[in-house]
């Protein structure tokens, strides 16, 4: 016997209906019903994978994952943006007007009526936007740091470091609002698990649930797949256009992009070309004229040329730049300093690092930032850019 | 008709900017200098020493070089050098402003002194036999 009420449910929304006989038949007949169908299952799962590889690595990770990170947190913003789409063209329980929480039905839900809901409860429905909006808000903070303090990306024309290490805090405090909003969602699953009886847990992995009688009457709808797809194929094809367009834009505070080819060579026969814009101009002031005893050797140029590459170091010094190295490593200091390797800012970056990897064979000293830092040349030292030698050369 | 008189005067400017010389030209002039002919074997016990006399990280020529000028070297800092022998690097002692830097700076490094012609010439007669 089917319930006539379900069974319009079923073949309105297009799914097949399932009939189970269990022997633990409870109030529902052992009848169940499709709720979250294939893609919001997707959805909550690839979600969850992303937000989790994005949390463990923003939190717990140094910044040779940044890319990681990167790609947890535009995932997630990825799906959340397919999935807004999926709230208007998706089956019943898809639809954000399944539980769009207006505050007479949250009010309801909270006094225990309104009826058990198959899908989100609006509370449940509550939580869904309250994540949409961090994510997206993290996505959004996370691209103006990447811009401001390592000047990639889309956003890298509008923000400085000091606009984007602003943005670092508010990022951080929505990556902690998000944590324990979803401490929240899963104490609220579990909890709801207890009052409903039944494992909502695994209705987000089966995609069905109980039938009961008393269920909240849902609207149904059907899915629109094609719209769908279309749609998100067009937000997709917006978000790479503006992507290109707005990476493409000139940066500013970028670190001078060619090195001048007499100081290339001068100053990188022993050592990497150290970027003008590691050190401020009172380093260079001061490093130039002493190269006869120049970190236990002698470095020495002519007169004229030891001028000629001095003008252009002070010239292109940390105080051009905009970069993190320019910014933390270089100023602020109450010395001028002649190493960066003495830098509070390097030492402090650099102390996870194992004393014998410097002394490996791969990389030699810790002045030989080109051995990890793939973009030494461009003054960028750039997160995305740290290639550490691997085990295997070490000795 | 400009074009006609810049290249005659690029042909003519090129060989002088290079200063190029060869190893052979280097032994001649460092020994014309020293008013002695090169030894290849004074010049391996030189290189090859403990010095010691000049800075404290840098007591001898092998310090950065290695042992075997045919096998490449390694700054103090971990970069690579070329080796310094002709036979195992073609552009090694072709430029006599490149040889003339670097004397200067090794040796004060290594010596705490500059060297005489007559050193520079059993280096370069050494390197170059190898
Ligand atoms: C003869 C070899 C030699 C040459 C040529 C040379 N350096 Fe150095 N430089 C060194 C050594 C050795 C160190 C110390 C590296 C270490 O402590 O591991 C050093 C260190 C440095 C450092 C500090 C790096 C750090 O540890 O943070 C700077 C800056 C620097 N050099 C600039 C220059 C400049 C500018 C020139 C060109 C005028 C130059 N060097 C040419 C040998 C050289
Ligand atoms: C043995 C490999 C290695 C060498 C050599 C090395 N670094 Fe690094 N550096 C790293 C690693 C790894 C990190 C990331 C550390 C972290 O986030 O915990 C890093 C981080 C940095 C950062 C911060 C990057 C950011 O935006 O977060 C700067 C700037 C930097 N290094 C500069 C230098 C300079 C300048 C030198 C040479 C004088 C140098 N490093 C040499 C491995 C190295
Ligand atoms: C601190 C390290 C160091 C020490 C010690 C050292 N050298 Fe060098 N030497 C270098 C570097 C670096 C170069 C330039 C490498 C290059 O051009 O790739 C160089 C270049 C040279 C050249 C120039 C070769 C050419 O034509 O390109 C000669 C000759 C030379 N060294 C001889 C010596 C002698 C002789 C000693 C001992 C007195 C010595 N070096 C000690 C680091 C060193």
């Amino acid at each position: 016997m089917v319930p006539e009420r379900f069974a319009e449910d079923a073949d309105r929304t297009g799914h097949i209906m399932l009939q189970k006989n269990t022997e633990q038949t409870r109030e529902g007949q052992g009848l169940t019903v499709p709720v979250w169908d294939i893609w919001v299952r997707l959805f909550h799962w690839l979600l969850l994978a992303c937000v989790a590889t994005a949390t463990v690595t923003g939190f717990f990770a140094d910044a040779t994952w940044l890319r990681l990170h990167i790609a947890g947190g535009l995932g997630a913003a990825g799906l959340v943006l397919a999935r807004i789409v999926w709230g208007f063209t998706g089956p019943t329980h898809a639809r954000f007007k399944d539980f769009f929480p207006r505050p007479s039905a949250v009010m309801e839900h909270l006094r225990g009526g309104g009826g058990r809901h198959r899908g989100h409860n609006p509370l449940g429905g509550a939580m869904v936007f309250a994540f949409f909006l961090a994510i997206l808000f993290l996505a959004a903070t996370g691209l103006a740091i990447l811009g401001g303090a390592f000047k990639t990306g889309p956003l890298a024309f509008a923000f400085t470091f000091q606009s984007g290490h602003a943005m670092e805090e508010v990022h951080e405090l929505i990556a902690l609002a998000l944590l324990v909003m979803i401490g929240l969602h899963v104490a609220g699953v579990v909890l709801e698990s207890f009052r409903s009886r039944e494992n909502l847990a695994r209705g987000m992995v089966t995609g069905e649930k109980e039938w009961r009688a008393d269920d909240h009457q849902p609207r149904i709808a059907r899915p629109r797949g094609l719209a769908a797809a279309a749609a998100i194929a067009a937000v997709g094809a917006v978000l790479i256009l503006a992507n290109t367009g707005l990476s493409a834009r000139p940066v500013p505070g970028m670190p001078v992009a060619n090195l001048d080819p007499t100081y290339a060579q001068e100053c990188g026969d022993c050592h990497t070309v150290y970027h003008p814009s590691l050190l401020p101009a009172a380093s260079w002031r001061a490093l130039m004229p002493r190269l006869a005893d120049h970190f236990g050797e002698n470095a020495s140029l002519g007169p004229e040329l030891t001028a000629e590459l001095e003008a252009y170091l002070v010239a292109h010094a940390a105080e051009t730049a905009d970069t993190k190295a320019a910014n933390r490593m270089a100023r602020g200091l109450d010395a001028p300093p002649l190493a960066m390797t003495e830098t509070p800012f390097w030492k402090h970056q650099h102390e996870d690092l194992a004393k014998a990897l410097f002394a490996s064979d791969a990389v030699g000293s810790a002045s030989n930032c080109a051995a990890c830092h793939l973009d030494a040349e461009t003054g960028l030292f750039s997160p995305l850019s740290i290639s550490i030698p691997k085990q295997e050369t070490i000795r | 008709m400009k074009y006609l008189l810049i290249v005659p005067a690029l042909l003519i400017a090129t060989p002088a900017l290079a200063q190029s010389t060869s190893p052979s030209d280097l032994i001649q002039r460092y020994s014309a200098e020293a008013g002695r002919a090169a030894d290849a074997g004074r010049g391996k016990s030189f290189f090859l020493a403990n010095h010691g006399s000049g800075k404290p990280d840098t007591p001898s020529c092998t310090t950065c070089h290695t042992k075997n000028p045919r096998s490449a070297g390694k700054a103090r800092t971990g970069k690579t050098i070329d080796p310094l022998a002709p036979s195992a690097n073609g552009a090694r002692l072709t430029d006599l402003a490149k040889v003339e830097k670097w004397f200067r700076r090794n040796c004060d490094s290594v010596l705490g002194r500059s060297c005489t012609a007559g050193e520079k010439a059993d280096v370069v007669a050494w390197l170059a036999s190898q």
